[in-house]
């Protein structure tokens, strides 16, 4: 008879006490980080992105007004295609750039879902830009992670008036 | 006066018939033992308590062996659907698990079958997985998709402790707790399985899972001796020795056999 008390003690104990705790702790925004950069070290007084096709109103993705050397951004890419167009105002000067990737989706988590794995595999850009440098080809939810240091690609503008 | 003496007759005949009942030998008492086979009864009951539906059934056996060990198999299905707010994962598929039991509970009588035991099992599950409705929000359009049927395996170890006590004759009621340690499982870069069938969560370092079932013993052996209680510490105790000697109806017993009224050892049933 003690066990079968023990039994049915524990067991409703045991049912009470199951309880499912859902959390999601982890990004699934996947951003490709650029760093802008002046060709010869100027400094960037504005900056704006907008993403090509995205010309509605409030879709700037970044309008930044503070005057700095380089300019560390996070861009998102397109999951329906197979390339990403980028139209860059920096200091009132206009550049556009594209950048061809694949992409997968990965879960993240069972509380946090899927999140979008790109990998870049190429890109043009226009006359304004003087280069692009890809520094990491992989772009998923953990690339804006350390969102101070990481680094995807880098673009140097000629800024400097001719 | 006639029917006085008849009562006086009457009474005499049931203080005799009562005396011969008592002097009788009491029937000797048996161990059964056999194969004990039950199902996980929290396949259905705790599907309550979670988001997640997950279906299956499980199939648990024992038998006993060399007294306080208890060889099990585990086998079942399980059927896990989690629809979520912005993605469907569902898996399915078989397992098996092999193992032991200890008993570390003294049996107190031959009638006594209540067992509280450690174990450990080694697990193995094959089943598939896939996910639907997948929605990624984005600056450039939401995405929908979702990920392509696979078939996996995984392979795991159980450390478990739990209870099984006889309700009635060869019924019995139970539990156990199950520490689980993931060994492997196939590698899968878009998606890992956060739950195997048969193992549960493979999120935390140490998944615990519960398992509550009902089980019937078939009494195919019969016995009268007492499987010796194990010896924690190596050194016997007198003290002990003592306490498993006990008196039964006129009978005594001892850890060696039955000293009156029958046989000693064990017997088929027919």
């Amino acid at each position: 008879m003690r066990l079968k008390c023990i039994i049915f003690t524990a067991f409703v104990l045991l049912l009470v006490s199951c309880k499912e705790e859902k959390r999601c702790y982890e990004s699934t925004d996947s951003l490709m980080m650029v760093n802008f950069l002046g060709s010869n070290g100027e400094e960037i007084d504005s900056l704006m992105v907008k993403g090509i096709d995205r010309n509605a109103v409030g879709d700037t993705l970044v309008h930044d007004t503070i005057a700095a050397e380089v300019k560390h951004l996070g861009l998102p890419l397109s999951m329906s295609y197979d390339s990403t167009g980028f139209q860059v105002f920096a200091n009132g000067k206009a550049a556009i750039f594209y950048l061809n990737h694949s992409m997968q989706i990965k879960l993240v988590s069972e509380d946090c879902g899927f999140a979008p794995e790109f990998q870049i595999t190429g890109g043009r850009f226009s006359a304004l830009i003087d280069s692009i440098i890809v520094t990491d080809p992989v772009v998923n939810n953990k690339s804006s992670e350390t969102h101070a240091t990481s680094q995807n690609i880098l673009i140097y503008f000629h800024l400097a008036d001719n | 006066m006639p029917q006085a003496r008849t009562f006086l007759f009457i009474f005499i005949s049931l203080i005799i018939s009562a005396g011969q009942l008592l002097a009788q030998p009491a029937k000797p008492e048996w161990r059964y033992e056999g194969p004990r086979v039950g199902i996980d009864l929290s396949r259905f009951l705790m599907s309550g308590f979670q988001h997640a539906s997950r279906t299956g059934w499980e199939v648990q056996a024992d038998i006993p062996w060399k007294g306080n060990f208890f060889p099990t198999v585990e086998f079942g299905t399980q059927q896990f659907d989690d629809k979520k707010d912005n993605f469907r994962y569902q898996n399915n598929g078989f397992y098996g698990r092999a193992g032991i039991d200890l008993n570390i509970l003294k049996f107190e009588s031959l009638s006594d079958g209540d067992l509280l035991f450690v174990g450990a099992r080694y697990g193995y599950s094959r089943f598939k997985h896939w996910a639907s409705d997948v929605v990624i929000p984005n600056y450039w359009g939401d995405y929908y998709g979702s990920i392509p049927e696979r078939n996996m395996n995984a392979h795991w170890a159980e450390i478990v402790f739990g209870m099984k006590g006889e309700l009635a004759h060869n019924f019995f009621i139970g539990w156990s707790l199950r520490a689980k340690i993931l060994f492997s499982k196939s590698k899968d870069p878009v998606m890992s399985p956060y739950i195997i069938p048969g193992m549960g969560k493979t999120t935390g370092d140490i998944p615990f899972d519960f398992s509550f079932g009902v089980y019937y013993r078939f009494p195919l052996r019969k016995t009268q001796t007492l499987p010796k209680p194990l010896q924690m510490g190596g050194k016997s105790n007198d003290d002990e020795e003592e306490d498993d000697q006990f008196n039964n109806s006129g009978g005594s017993y001892n850890q060696g056999g039955f000293n009156r009224g029958g046989s000693s050892g064990s017997a088929l049933l027919n």
